[in-house]
């Protein structure tokens, strides 16, 4: 995005705003602060103060860190909602339909919700507190009650079963 | 066999996912920057992770979201900007060049002086190319002073893209099995390193450091020795300290 181009912001908005609001309720638990979250990534957007950088990543993948990088920061400022949240099932939050634009493909949504459900649910756990409970694997392991080093290996296979899965539905091509 | 020819595998997943703790980040951190196989299969669980969130059961957000979006970003517009005011337009683009005209010769000032910071300080091997790219881009200084070790300061420089380097003088050389290590202290949240690192005789080293995506919740940026190969959080006194960089 061109920083400080209101269409352009507006248009990731548009593109991106429902997924990165549906990701932020699901690490903060709490509308509200899922609007926090929703508003803040597109002002840093908007601001400059992250800045997109093309090797490390497309634009998704870089709104997406932004967000949960933010969620994550107030899921850890508030104590007693981590609790409420590790009390939670895993499953995704019972919702409202969104308005999908056309830009997420409905076959990506179904291949990734499917990968996840195919996940042995070690598999799925190890993934799942880590990326929408912030936790590391010590933490994970010291929670789960299993040694360090099966939590490695479970994220390591898991994350080669969403690969083999997902990677050729997203592979970039040609010059990308 | 060295760090760099072993290859990080079990822990790439973890930490593309940012679930790995402090020394064990930072040594897949550097294995990534000098391995193809590693930095290609991290860049893929990169791209596997961001779509992890379309896995969900998609929730619309409020609808008043995007116009209280809208405002706050035409309140903080920036000079590059282009909104539906056109009236004020012209006088705000006239306004507009000579801040450019500033910001240019003020990034060109600073890279020259980042170039020869580091050509000076280099204690070691001369900077390779990685970090003389990292040293064009725009970005900003922060001078860290000797708060617990009189005498000694560092420079850290930060590119505008997050990437980062560290200039240090004045700091003792460690005995094997401590190290010292950068920190990012952060208001409600556990600290945050951005590497490890040690000092020749002369007590001179640059290092790359890693910083976070912002700066905005971080209250300090310090400096403490530490147990090799690194801490999860601090438990040094500041050797180094900066509280003020904006």
């Amino acid at each position: 995005m061109q920083v400080g181009k209101e269409s352009a912001l507006e248009g990731l908005y548009a593109r991106y705003g429902g997924l990165i609001f549906t990701l932020a309720l699901r690490i903060v638990g709490d509308p509200e602060l899922a609007r926090e979250v929703l508003q803040d990534t597109f002002l840093r957007c908007w601001g400059g103060r992250d800045a997109y950088d093309p090797a490390r990543g497309r634009v998704p993948g870089w709104l997406m860190g932004i967000a949960r990088n933010r969620a994550i920061d107030l899921l850890r400022s508030r104590p007693h909602q981590a609790r409420l949240r590790e009390q939670e099932p895993l499953a995704g939050l019972a919702s409202e339909p969104a308005q999908r634009d056309a830009t997420d493909s409905l076959t990506l949504r179904r291949a990734v919700a499917g990968a996840l459900q195919e996940l042995p649910i070690g598999q799925r756990q190890a993934i799942e507190l880590a990326y929408y409970g912030g936790h590391t694997q010590v933490e994970i392991a010291r929670e789960l009650g299993e040694p360090l080093g099966t939590i490695k290996s479970r994220t390591r296979e898991a994350m080669e079963r969403l690969r083999a899965v997902l990677w050729p539905l997203i592979e970039p091509k040609g010059g990308g | 066999m060295t760090e760099e020819t072993v290859h990080p595998t079990e822990d790439l997943a973890g930490y593309a996912l940012g679930a790995l703790e402090g020394s064990e980040g930072i040594r897949v951190e550097h294995h990534v920057a000098t391995c193809a196989t590693c930095a290609s299969a991290l860049a893929q669980y990169r791209a596997i992770v961001s779509t992890l969130p379309m896995g969900l059961d998609p929730v619309a957000p409020p609808p008043e979201v995007w116009a209280a979006i809208r405002a706050e970003a035409r309140r903080r517009r920036l000079p590059v900007g282009q909104g539906a005011g056109s009236r004020g337009r012209p006088n705000w683009r006239r306004a507009m060049w000579p801040v450019l005209t500033t910001l240019v010769a003020s990034l060109l000032i600073w890279n020259v002086v980042l170039q020869r910071e580091l050509t000076r300080r280099a204690p070691g091997p001369a900077p390779g190319p990685e970090v003389d790219a990292l040293s064009r881009r725009p970005g900003r200084l922060v001078i860290l002073a000797g708060t617990g070790q009189p005498g000694a300061s560092a420079r850290l420089f930060v590119a505008v893209d997050g990437g980062g380097h560290l200039a240090i003088s004045g700091l003792t050389p460690l005995p094997r099995g401590r190290t010292y290590q950068l920190w990012f202290i952060r208001t409600g949240a556990s600290a945050v390193t951005g590497g490890t690192f040690g000092v020749n005789a002369r007590g001179l080293a640059w290092a790359k450091a890693g910083v976070p995506a912002s700066l905005d919740e971080v209250r300090a940026i310090a400096v403490t020795e530490e147990p090799a190969p690194g801490s999860v959080s601090p438990t040094g006194r500041h050797l180094l300290e900066a509280t003020t960089w904006r």
